[in-house]
């Protein structure tokens, strides 16, 4: 299992919901906010799945903040 | 995770991280606002994997892995470079689209008045209008027949027609003369 910690004050949670909307069918997700970061923990069937599906996660996210004017 | 520090980077900015193949930037959020971080972030996603973080109060995490797996010390030197470049980059574009906000409003205000004003303008005329329009009148003299017709004016004449303009004063064009 992987986790990817996202803060608050750089990723609206709009964008790691829409995120992890579009990576549902790659890997299994549990959410979870931890104070300022809101946690996605990745399971898949493989490791190098998990890491794939955790860095595409990030920048997915990422994208979504900056395009959708969601920052 | 085994972090080490990049040469040309001071040791709290930028450490690299080999088994993970990723550079870490740590960046003063009072010199680069945080639309310059993002901006130069979203141009690094198609070469990279890019995820941004806030260790403390006043400073972003940006990190970066290659997506093609480059890892060597060199490359991710490279990487962190070509990113604090960017990230300048964008801080000084952003900086100038702060200088400069009151012009562009000012220009963009002067277009849409612009804009309003004409659309406030009184209505061409309707087809009513110019259906009930009298076009009978005689706007103007017209001596050397500029407003006519090219087929009235050079039509064939017939022989009377023709006499009686050769026995009238002709009017001859200046570039006749």
């Amino acid at each position: 299992m992987i986790e990817r910690r996202f803060h608050r004050e750089l990723y609206p949670p709009a964008a790691v919901d829409g995120a992890l909307k579009v990576f549902e069918r790659f890997a299994t997700f549990e959410l979870a906010d931890e104070g300022d970061y809101r946690v996605v923990r990745i399971s898949a069937k493989r490791p190098e799945r998990e890491l794939k599906v955790a860095r595409e996660l990030g920048n997915y996210a990422l994208g979504l903040t900056r395009q959708g004017g969601l920052s | 995770m085994s972090t080490q520090t990049l040469d040309g980077f001071p040791k709290s900015v930028a450490a690299s991280d080999l088994a993970d193949g990723s550079v870490t930037l740590t960046v003063d959020a009072g010199l680069y606002p945080l639309e310059a971080v993002y901006g130069a972030a979203y141009i690094f996603i198609d070469r990279c994997f890019v995820l941004l973080d806030r260790p403390a109060a006043g400073s972003i995490a940006v990190t970066l892995a290659d997506k093609k797996g480059a890892a060597d010390g060199d490359a991710l030197r490279r990487l962190a470079g070509e990113f604090a470049n960017e990230l300048l980059t964008q801080a000084w574009r952003q900086k100038i689209v702060e200088e400069n906000r009151v012009v562009l409003e000012l220009v963009t205000t002067q277009a849409l008045a612009g804009a309003t004003a004409r659309a406030a303008a009184p209505a061409e005329p309707s087809l009513d209008d110019l259906a009930s329009f009298d076009f009978t009148e005689e706007a103007f003299d017209d001596p050397l027949g500029i407003a006519m017709s090219w087929e009235e004016k050079y039509k064939k004449k017939t022989p009377v027609e023709a006499a009686s303009e050769a026995a009238a004063p002709a009017v001859v064009a200046p570039e006749a003369k």
